[in-house]
Formats: C-alpha cells, structure tokens, sequence
C-alpha cells in the first residue's frame, strides 16, 4: 500500500520525461502587442497623434500621406516549440539520434493610422490582425 | 535549516542552467536632451549639434523628419537537461522631430519603451 504513492510518482516522472524529452520552447517578442481594446481610445477626427503617443508611445515609422501621415506601430509575437523524440533512445543507441518534430508560428502585425496636417487621427486599422499563435510542435 | 538547504539546492539546479543576453543598437536618447528640444524655438542646426545626424530622413509634405532610434533586446534561458525554455524581448526608443520649411521645430514625437525591459525567461502567458 506504501508502495503506490511512490509508483505513481516513478510514472509521472517517466510519463513527464517522455513527453518533455529534447523540448526546446522559445519566444520573441518584439514591442508590447497591441490589441482592438488597447485602441479603443482612439476616436477618429478628435484624437491627437500627441494622445496616442501618452497611451502606446512613439509609433516605428511616419511616413509621407497625400492628406497628411502614415503612423506605423510594429510588433511581433513569433513562438517556436521543438522535441526531440530522439532522445529517447539515446541510453541505448551508440549514436546521437534525432527524431524531431519542431513548429514555429509569427504573429506579425501592424497598426497604422492616418493623420491629417494638424496630426489629428482621421482614420486607424490593424495591417493584418493574426490570432496568437501556438506553442504546437506537430507540423502536420 | 532543512528548508534554507532545500531552496538553496533548487537555487542552484535553476541558477546552474540560465543564460542571459543582451543586445543594443543605436545611442542612448537622453531625456533631457529630447526635453531640451522646444516646439517653435528650436532650429534645425541645433538640433543636429545636439543629436548628431538622424538615422533616417523623410519627407513629410514638403517638411523634414529626422527619426532617430535605439534597440535593446533581452534574451532569457533557462536550460533544464531534458526542457529548455527561453525568451527574447526587443523594444525601441524612438524620436521623431518634425521641421517646417523655416528650419524650426514644429512637432516632436519620443517615447521610451526599452526603460521597462526587463529579462524574461517563461515564453508563455504575456
């Protein structure tokens, strides 16, 4: 009876070293990712680009408008995960070997809004709104 | 005293397997140096003595826009045998100075993101 406890440990741990054999996860992000309610303070035609540099900060890039500015904030969110099912028969085989199953998934976006001459936001949308994405590794 | 042993067992399991690292382009933009920057006052030449040359140069409707900028990235690792874990964070600092076609300062636009970079080692969650 003393002896279950312990035995399902020993096959948590196994079960636990199975799964997170060779597993490498890793994560760039790059600025805070803004999302629909982080803007939703933005109202067109009264808000001030000077507004939304007090919220979010200094956009990446300005850029020439035929009615004023381009304001671009930048961010990223790309997440990779990896394991190697090779490990496993690493006790046992001479050699190294790799079985490896590894998937990485970019979350790239942009938010841009469009200024007028006195630097009032006229209009505001996301380039290309990703959902997040997994820390999956099966490629298939 | 058992307790003081075991965390300082599991201090060194943890501590013996981090990495960190750190990378930096640009110069530093000081704060005063952007808050000596006044709308109106200002000219260009000063703001080039001050400043030095822009990393970039636009035209913006028939004005000048000197961008200036500064990346920092933390990398976070924490290597446990069998699991590895690690994290990269990359934000800028960056400055915008708007000149009208007189030569002065119109608008400034800065803003320090990197000040709350920290090192990260959990890629999940925010």
């Amino acid at each position: 009876m003393t002896h279950r406890p312990f035995a399902l440990m020993l096959l948590l741990s196994t079960a636990m070293g199975i799964l997170l054999s060779g597993c490498n996860v890793a994560r760039l992000t790059i600025n805070t990712p803004l999302t629909p309610e982080s803007v939703a303070f933005i109202a067109e035609g009264r808000t001030s680009l000077a507004d939304v540099v007090d919220t979010l900060g200094a956009p990446d890039s300005i850029t020439d408008a035929e009615m004023g500015s381009i304001v671009t904030y930048r961010f990223l969110n790309a997440k990779y995960s990896r394991v190697n099912f090779g490990w496993l028969l690493k006790p046992w085989s001479p050699v190294d070997p790799d079985f490896v199953f590894s998937r990485s998934g970019l979350g790239t976006d942009a938010f841009e809004l469009l200024c007028d001459t006195n630097w009032i936001v006229t209009h505001y949308a996301f380039v290309r709104h990703r959902p997040e994405p997994p820390f999956t590794p099966y490629p298939f | 005293m058992r307790l003081v042993g075991l965390l300082l067992a599991m201090m060194m399991l943890l501590l013996n397997a981090c990495a960190f690292s750190r990378g930096t382009l640009g110069d530093e933009l000081k704060t005063e140096t952007i808050n000596s920057i006044k709308k109106g006052v200002t000219t260009r030449a000063e703001v080039l003595a001050q400043l030095g040359a822009p990393d970039r140069v636009l035209q913006l409707n028939g004005r000048d826009l000197f961008q200036y900028y500064r990346y920092d990235a933390k990398v976070g690792s924490l290597l446990l045998i069998v699991v590895n874990f690690s994290r990269v964070s990359v934000k800028s600092d960056d400055l915008f100075v708007v000149i009208n076609r007189e030569g002065t300062v119109e608008e400034v636009i800065a803003s320090k993101r990197t000040e709350g970079l920290e090192f990260r080692f959990w890629p999940f969650g925010d």
